[in-house]
């Protein structure tokens, strides 16, 4: 009696926390399928000294940038972009550019979403 | 029926978290089927809508306030929420909402839009995440 009650309840609560855990995993995967964003623009200004980027967010979940790479080196970056849906903004990236070269610029989110492409500094 | 089933169930508990294990394994199932596939499949209709769409800039003219010809190529209504125009010293953003129905052309001028003079290249962006340009002088 004692013992049959027992694993009644070791079974509930494993599976309680195997359903949690299930809940857990696939809303992780859910925000990670979701995200979709795009560079509208690369903009080479201040004085050979800064790239700035437009971000949107054209996904079903929000998303955060967590790191931007230049010729696949980390850069810090202003501000600490969060883009709800459908929004939008500048992002800025210290780096000294030169005249006429070619960038490679990756922006990577907080849940792993890249983008990445080839651009060319005004001559 | 019922009274000797739970009669059978009082006599036999050691079947019960068998039951119970087996019940919530396929709610489980459930759970990652229902969250998982359906959003991927949600997902999926997203990028086929994103390679269906075809926005194309067919004309700038600089009237009293600059006039942009858009063409809608794709077989989806476009929706247009975001208008550059870009030279070799300034890239100016506007906000816009266009909505353009399949194999439709849509006029769109603003006063609040300036064309720089000499070269520039206009781009415009879909709601879904497709780019548009063209240059002029």
């Amino acid at each position: 009696m004692l013992s049959s009650l027992l694993m009644t309840v070791i079974a509930v609560a494993g599976m309680s926390i195997a359903i949690t855990a299930t809940y857990v995993i696939t809303d992780g995967l859910h925000d990670n399928m979701g995200e979709r964003f795009i560079v509208e623009d690369v903009w080479f200004t201040g004085d050979y000294d800064q790239i700035s980027l437009y971000l949107r967010n054209v996904g079903k979940v929000s998303i955060k940038v967590a790191a931007v790479y230049v010729n696949r080196t980390g850069q810090s970056f202003t501000p600490s972009l969060e883009l709800e849906q459908g929004k939008h903004d500048w992002l800025t990236v210290p780096y000294d550019w030169s005249a006429g070269s070619v960038y490679e610029v990756k922006v990577v989110t907080r849940r792993g979403t890249i983008v990445v492409d080839y651009y060319m500094s005004p001559s | 029926m019922w009274t000797i089933t739970c009669r059978r169930l009082k006599r036999d508990r050691r079947g019960i978290s068998n039951i119970i294990v087996v019940t919530l394994s396929l709610v489980i199932i459930l759970a990652i089927v229902s969250n998982v596939v359906l959003w991927n499949y949600e997902m999926n209709q997203l990028d086929w809508e994103k390679m269906k769409e075809n926005v194309v800039i067919t004309n700038v003219e600089r009237e009293t306030e600059p006039q942009f010809t858009f063409q809608n190529d794709g077989s989806l209504t476009a929706h247009l929420v975001s208008l550059w125009i870009i030279n070799s010293t300034d890239h100016q953003h506007y906000d816009i909402n266009v909505f353009i129905n399949s194999a439709e052309t849509e006029t769109y001028h603003s006063s609040d839009i300036l064309l720089p003079t000499g070269n520039y290249t206009v781009k415009v962006v879909t709601e879904r995440g497709n780019t548009a340009v063209y240059s002029g002088s």
